[in-house]
């Protein structure tokens, strides 16, 4: 198994020349619906006097464009589509591939999930530059102004409904929530004052956990009256604005054990 | 016949369509001469688990992938820090009840969105050719797949082509090695700009201080700081033949902070020479302006302290006499103490003619400075003198207010300077500042350098001196000392007698006196005429009064 972040640089070593194509979007759309082994065409590359042509012709069954709407049959991709060759001009692109390695077997693996250390690779050099244009025609046209209609659309629309909507929001008395609330609360009953070491012991392991305790938490957890419990903490603890809005109470110095703090109790 | 090898070919390959497992080229090669038109097949694999992308270099970087040996590359995952907020200490010491849960619930209320940490996002790093090769950052390029696709044809062994999306685009920049400026320096070079001739000298200067920044943790202000570094760049220096010639010397006061900023500056700019260009352009630089040639002085300052010359070292101490005599803005006290002190080592006969300006008060010292450095320089320090006077005025308060008990010591005419610093401008005096002034003061004081009259040198150090001053000012050989401790008794008309009825008879100031006792009719050089005048005065110690802004002596008798 190579190290991670090892480059394999056989593609550079035998400078494989690959071509950079760019090709428009619903051309790569039609690609993806190739099947078997992916063949989608045929490149028609034509020595011309030293110049060369390239073109493109796109199989038959993949003119087929999927749209949403009644156009769908009538409109179809075209087929011919020239290439405009251009130089790599001064840049040098090289081409590398990422394979996701996370198992023995690096085709298997998922693509680039990130998880496992990923096999880099190069494959080799860009020699040549093109472009794919399609051949203007009339079915190209209708492809792009169905494209173009397609975009206008707005994300949001207005729609007008036949009824109105009746379900959401009803008036009522009380809400089902509020009663359970309202239930709850009376069931808990008022807070009783229970012993002052049990609500000490309570106090002190929960300031274990956390050192900075909002007074509603505290009474949260301790269920205690909201007076007596001050009158605990004050005797106990300190109450500091902390800089930040909330106030918070903490343990005095002395009774504090945290790891970081010098402990001195 | 052709067209039958034609077939022949059409037909073999046919077969081998037949045969083989892929679906070849169908390669039909159509006839006429000039023109072959070959038909290759395109497949666009479906099942490729591997992401092509495309690694860009920028033409100039020259990079050929040919000469790699070997590379790596990783992701940079410096940016996860930042995006990661750091969770504080969770539980017990200082972490709050609820406080996530508290930090989540505002975040939703302001509608904070913070950009998640994506590992696919984060720039490469490759390294190429190991640890002495080159390092490249790739930084991903946005938006290339939002409008059209690229797509990579390779040419397989069928003769097929394959298509591979193309995943992402990220553009490779070098990564340089060398060490670069900092932004605060490099905006103090920036400033500098229109100055500094000598670009080698900053990089230099950044990496000495980089050195001793790990040995001290202070920046170079530092005086040990200083001491090291002075120590380091004389071993850069040595090299410099110019410094001698400056005979500036090296003022190594450890003890004044002035120094320190000096050198600091310094520093910073025209500092340690390194090759011999550096010599050319250390002088370049001297002519530039005033605070160039400040650090022209300190070049000469540290040669001196590395050459084996006695007398740099012996000037050591002395020059920790801060003599501030020019810093005008500095206390009055200090001025006063300073003085005193300097009086002691400072040998320079500018600190000299400063001084003595200062304790007796007159102005026309500067004048008659100015009038000498005319002459001998022919430079137009013209402008730096009358910024000298407006200092030497204020100066010259200070100094009388002392008395004159160093009497004895002050002027460089009459002064048992027994100070072994030999005629070297005052380079404490401005080095310990960093006003204009000072460095206008330096300026002149390294130009001026070689007419100290030296009086008070021993022969020893005169000797020396003399062949080391060869001031860039171009001024004349060093006056040979007449007045040792006396003033000039040569002289006919310049007497304290005469100096007495003139300031009897009116209120002088010390210009009109000094227009009175014209180096023509006395025979004197201005300087020693200075000199002899600041010791009549002294003597005398006049009354004085202030007419007209202006300080005029007088006497009654």
């Amino acid at each position: 198994m190579s190290d991670k972040g090892e480059v394999d640089l056989t593609g550079a070593k035998q400078n494989t020349g690959v071509w950079l194509v760019k090709v428009p979007k619903y051309l790569s759309q039609q690609w993806a619906k190739a099947t078997g082994r992916g063949e989608v065409g045929k490149l028609r590359i034509c020595k011309n006097q030293g110049k060369a042509e390239v073109s493109f012709t796109l199989n038959e069954e993949l003119t087929t464009v999927d749209t949403i709407g009644e156009k769908a049959s009538m409109v179809r991709a075209p087929r011919d589509h020239p290439f405009t060759l251009q130089t790599v001009g001064g840049q040098t692109l090289t081409v590398f591939t990422e394979n996701a390695s996370g198992q023995s077997d690096a085709e298997a693996g998922g693509s680039g999930t990130g998880t496992g250390p990923d096999k880099i690779a190069l494959e080799g050099v860009v020699v040549q530059r093109a472009e794919c244009r399609p051949a203007v025609s009339e079915n190209y046209m209708r492809l792009k102004k169905l494209q173009i209609e397609e975009l206008s659309k707005p994300m949001r629309f207005s729609q007008q409904l036949d009824k109105a909507v009746t379900t959401n929001y009803k008036p009522v008395a009380n809400h089902a929530y509020n009663l359970y609330y309202e239930k709850k609360k009376k069931e808990e009953g008022k807070r009783a004052r229970a012993d002052k070491q049990q609500v000490l012991d309570m106090l002190f392991s929960a300031f274990e956990k956390h050192q900075y305790y909002n007074i509603k938490d505290l009474v949260d957890i301790t269920k205690q009256p909201v007076i007596y419990l001050k009158e605990i903490l004050r005797d106990i603890g300190i109450y500091n604005v902390k800089g930040t809005h909330k106030n918070t109470w903490e343990l005095k110095p002395e009774y504090r054990h945290y790891q970081n703090e010098e402990k001195s109790d | 016949m052709r067209d039958m090898k034609v077939f022949c070919c059409l037909f073999i390959q046919f077969s081998q369509v037949i045969n083989g497992t892929s679906c070849s080229a169908v390669m039909t090669s159509l006839g006429s001469s000039s023109s072959s038109t070959t038909e290759y097949v395109v497949r666009v694999p479906k099942n490729t688990s591997k992401k092509y992308n495309i690694m860009a270099f920028n033409a100039g970087d020259k990079v050929s992938c040919s000469t790699w040996t070997q590379a790596r590359m990783e992701r940079d995952m410096s940016n996860r820090r930042i995006y990661g907020e750091e969770e504080t200490q969770e539980g017990a010491a200082g972490s709050e009840f609820g406080k996530k849960q508290r930090e989540e619930a505002r975040r939703k209320k302001y509608g904070i969105v913070t950009k998640e940490f994506k590992v696919e996002d984060q720039p490469w790093i490759l390294k190429v050719n190991g640890k002495a090769g080159r390092r490249f950052k790739g930084l991903k390029k946005g938006g290339v797949t939002e409008n059209a696709s690229y797509y990579i044809f390779t040419q397989c062994a069928d003769g097929a082509f394959e298509a591979f999306p193309v995943h992402s685009w990220y553009n490779f920049t070098p990564q340089a090695k060398h060490r670069t400026l900092t932004a605060e320096e490099a905006e103090e070079e920036w400033g500098r700009r229109n100055k500094v001739v000598n670009h080698f000298s900053i990089m230099l200067q950044r990496r000495l201080r980089g050195q001793e920044r790990g040995e001290e943790d202070e920046e170079e202000g530092e005086k040990g700081g200083k001491k090291k570094k002075k120590g380091g760049r004389g071993g850069d220096l040595r090299i410099h033949d110019l410094e001698d010639d400056l005979e500036m010397s090296s003022d190594e006061s450890d003890g004044s902070n002035g120094d320190d900023d000096e050198a600091k500056s310094k520093a910073k700019k025209d500092k340690g020479p390194k090759g011999k260009g550096k010599k050319k352009k250390k002088k370049g630089s001297d002519l530039e302006g005033f605070e160039d040639s400040d650090d022209g002085d300190f070049e000469g300052l540290e040669v001196d302290y590395m050459s084996d010359e006695s007398s740099s070292e012996e000037e050591e101490p002395e020059k920790t006499k801060p003599n501030k005599g020019e810093d005008v803005p500095k206390g009055i006290d200090e001025m006063s103490d300073s003085e005193e002190e300097s009086e002691e080592e400072n040998k320079n006969e500018e600190d000299g003619k400063e001084e003595e300006e200062e304790e007796d008060g007159k102005k026309t010292p500067v004048q008659v400075e100015k009038k000498k450095k005319k002459d001998s320089s022919g430079e137009s320090d013209s402008s730096e003198d009358s910024d000298i006077e407006g200092e030497a005025a204020s100066a010259l308060f200070m100094k009388k207010r002392t008395p004159p008990k160093r009497g004895g010591g002050r002027g460089s005419a009459g002064s048992s300077r027994t100070g072994s610093r030999p005629g070297t401008p005052s380079i404490d005096n401005a080095a310990t500042s960093n006003t204009l002034r000072a460095a206008a003061n330096k300026l002149e004081q390294g130009k001026r350098q070689t007419t100290v009259p030296s009086s008070e040198t021993p022969a020893a150090k005169r000797l020396k001196m003399e062949p080391s001053p060869q001031s860039s000012s171009g001024n004349g050989t060093p006056q040979p000392a007449s007045g040792k401790s006396t003033p000039s008794s040569s002289d006919v008309l310049l007497t304290e007698d005469a100096v007495r009825r003139y300031l009897i008879r009116k209120p002088m100031t010390t210009k009109d006196l000094l227009k009175k006792f014209q180096t023509k009719r006395t025979g004197l050089s201005s300087e020693q005429t200075v000199n002899v005048l600041a010791q009549i005065l002294k003597r005398l110690n006049p009354e004085r009064k202030n007419i007209n802004d202006k300080m005029h002596f007088y006497l009654t008798e």
